[in-house]
């Protein structure tokens, strides 16, 4: 009996170390090697859906590899980014995730990261600086499918006067750099298109909302506004409706794509948004720092890049509240 | 006493050649935007430059009176925004208008209050005050009330929004009629209370307001609400304007450039005691007719940014050599 016991407590003991070990080895297979490593992420500013998206999808990923997240909120001020930028980087995180205000701001910086060994991964918004990996829009596709719609609604054939309103972010933004360079290339093949207009709003919905209250006066023939960003476009859709020329002036924008851009298309303050799905961009972004931080890069040193899919959200037949995310 | 009512029929002393200076400018610059510029000179148009300019002539009324006192505020803007943001949150929230509007002005004055204990009876200086509470506001509301958000979007279709953004009458929109009722109601406040006449004595010579016995500090205090109310008025014309309450109009901080630059071009100099709304009315024109015509001119915002700074430059610059300090204005708080 006692032999018995002996060999039963052996087996339960032999088991017991095999589960322990086996666990353990598992535990660190699914940690990968990258559990209580170190990523911070430096946005513009939180407090608006896009960068809440984006931090909210990164922290998921990380809770499941049990890595860290940390957010450090510039909040619209380029000067403390830089600072923050230059803490993040002193403290030498294994990934460093940036949100870049101009393509030229972070440059310097991000160069300094990547000669560090700090993986860099520019967000949404490239710098004139390659660094390790970049997740967002493309925002070439986006200038140049919004300018081939504006003149299929607006050029030759359409019976429309042809004039065009741009209201850029900042005009030293990337996205707005980008696409506007995009869209010029396709106006510059079309001479009935014409740019009356092409004043950036500081993100700022009331100052396009000011801007497009004086083009309108201006040019009552007004065929389409091409506004850089949903949320200050809001605001020259705003001057659009108040002068009632909603059925006339079509508002092009894009975005991230939450709630708040499907209820400004329902309420016809913005007309077409060709949207980069910010959720879906964090996810991405999420996926991208799991990959860094296990170690994976170009094999010849090259930026690897996830083009965020779009969607367009317009009234009609394709429209569903679906298109829009909600955080 | 007949300093003072002289100052208050309008300061016609050497300070008010600015203002003729920036009348001519604007006489010049009328002419030459109507021949160059296509729709500068439409009846259209001068409803958009009324409309545009709203928040910034009430906002205007408000520093204008705090600098005639020889104060200044630079909590302004961000009062603006946390009063439109208290009546964002409330009509989000479903309040009754009743609730809102009193809860808001409850708010605003309790900001216009602070700032001038502060200034009136705790002594800080007017420019640190209202900068430390601008900073405070700013923090409070953004972190504690919007809980980080930047961006409140106002419904729509809710009545008092509608009323803040429509026409009031045929031709005439709400923010215009506003600006205009702030503006009056300021004049008559300057012109005709003891407040007003108490005010252009603090900004003439403060120590000898305080000895002949003025109630100088009640006077900051009401001064101070009083530019807090016009902050209030504006947030709600701007908010419901463009459907948004935005913190980046306090952050980006050109606004409240603008508005000094208003009241310092229309011929009030900081050192106060001096002019009155008709001063403000011409610096305003100035700023309006500016920004109108370089945005329909299609020049970039970097480009009006600069052209509006070498504007204040040039006013400021001639402001002191039409006022030069002397022994009688270069007194403890100047700025």
């Amino acid at each position: 009996m006692s032999t018995m016991k002996n060999s039963l407590l052996k087996a339960v003991t032999g088991l017991t170390i095999c589960a322990s070990l086996a666990l353990g080895s598992f535990a660190a297979k699914a940690d990968g090697n990258i559990a209580g490593k170190k990523v911070i992420f430096v946005p513009i500013a939180m407090g608006i859906t896009l960068t809440e998206a984006w931090a909210k999808r990164m922290k998921e990923h990380a809770a499941i590899y049990g890595y860290n997240v940390d957010v450090r909120d510039a909040a619209f001020n380029s000067g403390a980014m830089s600072e923050l930028l230059a803490k993040a980087i002193s403290e030498k995180p294994d990934v460093l995730v940036v949100h870049n205000p101009t393509v030229q701001l972070l440059a310097r910086q991000i160069k300094q990261a990547e000669s560090q060994g700090i993986k860099v991964l520019q967000l949404n918004l490239q710098s004139n600086q390659p660094s390790t990996a970049f997740v967002g829009a493309n925002w070439e596709r986006i200038g140049r499918e919004i300018a081939e719609d504006i003149v299929k609604a607006c050029g030759a054939g359409s019976g429309k006067s042809g004039e065009v309103a741009i209201i850029p972010g900042q005009l030293t933004a990337a996205d707005s750099v980008i696409m506007n360079e995009a869209a010029f290339k396709v106006f510059n093949a079309h001479p009935e298109i014409k740019v009356v207009s092409n004043q950036a709003s500081d993100w700022e919905p009331e100052k396009a909302r000011q801007i497009t209250a004086t083009v309108i006066q201006q040019h009552p023939n007004l065929c389409a506004i091409f506004g850089h960003w949903d949320v200050h476009t809001m605001g020259a859709g705003k001057a659009v409706k108040d002068a009632g020329l909603e059925d006339k002036i079509i508002v092009y924008a894009t975005g991230g794509g939450d709630d708040k851009t499907c209820q400004a298309v329902e309420d016809k303050i913005l007309d077409r948004v060709w949207s980069y799905d910010a959720d879906g961009q964090g996810r991405d972004a999420g996926t991208m720092v799991d990959v860094l931080l296990q170690g994976g890069a170009a094999a010849d040193h090259s930026m690897l890049k996830i083009e965020s899919p779009m969607k367009i959200i317009k009234l009609g037949p394709t429209y569903s509240k679906e298109l829009c995310f909600k955080l | 006493m007949s300093d003072i009512s002289l100052n208050a029929r309008g300061g016609r002393r050497k300070g008010s050649l600015l203002e003729y200076v920036v009348i001519g400018v604007i006489v010049a610059i009328i002419p030459l935007f109507s021949i160059f510029i296509q729709g500068f000179a439409t009846l259209g148009n001068l409803r958009v430059i009324a409309s545009n300019s709203a928040a910034l002539v009430i906002l205007s009324c408000g520093m204008g009176m705090v600098i005639i006192s020889r104060g200044l505020d630079l909590s302004l803007v961000a009062a603006m925004v946390a009063g439109a943001t208290i009546f964002a949150v409330l009509i989000n929230a479903g309040c009754g208008a009743p609730v809102v509007v009193a809860l808001t002005l409850l708010a605003v004055v309790a900001i216009g209050f602070a700032n001038g204990w502060l200034i009136a009876y705790v002594e800080i200086p007017a420019m640190l005050a209202t900068l430390a509470s601008a900073m405070a506001i700013t923090g409070l509301f953004r972190f504690g009330v919007l809980r980080g958000e930047f961006l409140l979007l106002l419904p729509k279709t809710n009545p008092a929004v509608v009323f803040f953004s429509h026409d009031i009458l045929p031709g005439l929109t709400a923010p215009a009629a506003l600006m205009i009722a702030t503006f009056v109601l300021t004049w008559i406040l300057l012109r005709f209370t003891t407040l007003g006449r108490i005010t252009y004595a603090m900004g003439d010579n403060f120590q000898a307001a305080r000895l002949t016995g003025l109630p100088v500090r009640r006077a900051t205090l009401l001064i101070y609400i009083y530019a807090a109310l016009t902050a209030l008025l504006a947030g709600l014309v701007t908010s419901a304007s463009s459907g948004t309450v935005d913190f980046r109009t306090v952050t980006n901080g050109s606004l409240l450039f603008e508005v000094i630059l208003v009241v310092v071009l229309g011929g009030i100099p900081l050192r106060g005691g001096r002019g009155g709304m008709r001063n403000i009315f011409v610096g305003a024109a100035l700023i309006a007719v500016l920004r109108n015509g370089m945005t329909l001119f299609d020049l970039t915002t970097q480009t009006q940014a600069v052209l509006t700074g070498l504007v204040l430059i040039v006013a400021i610059v001639t402001d002191n050599y039409f006022n030069p300090r002397d022994t009688e204005t270069d007194t403890v708080g100047d700025l």
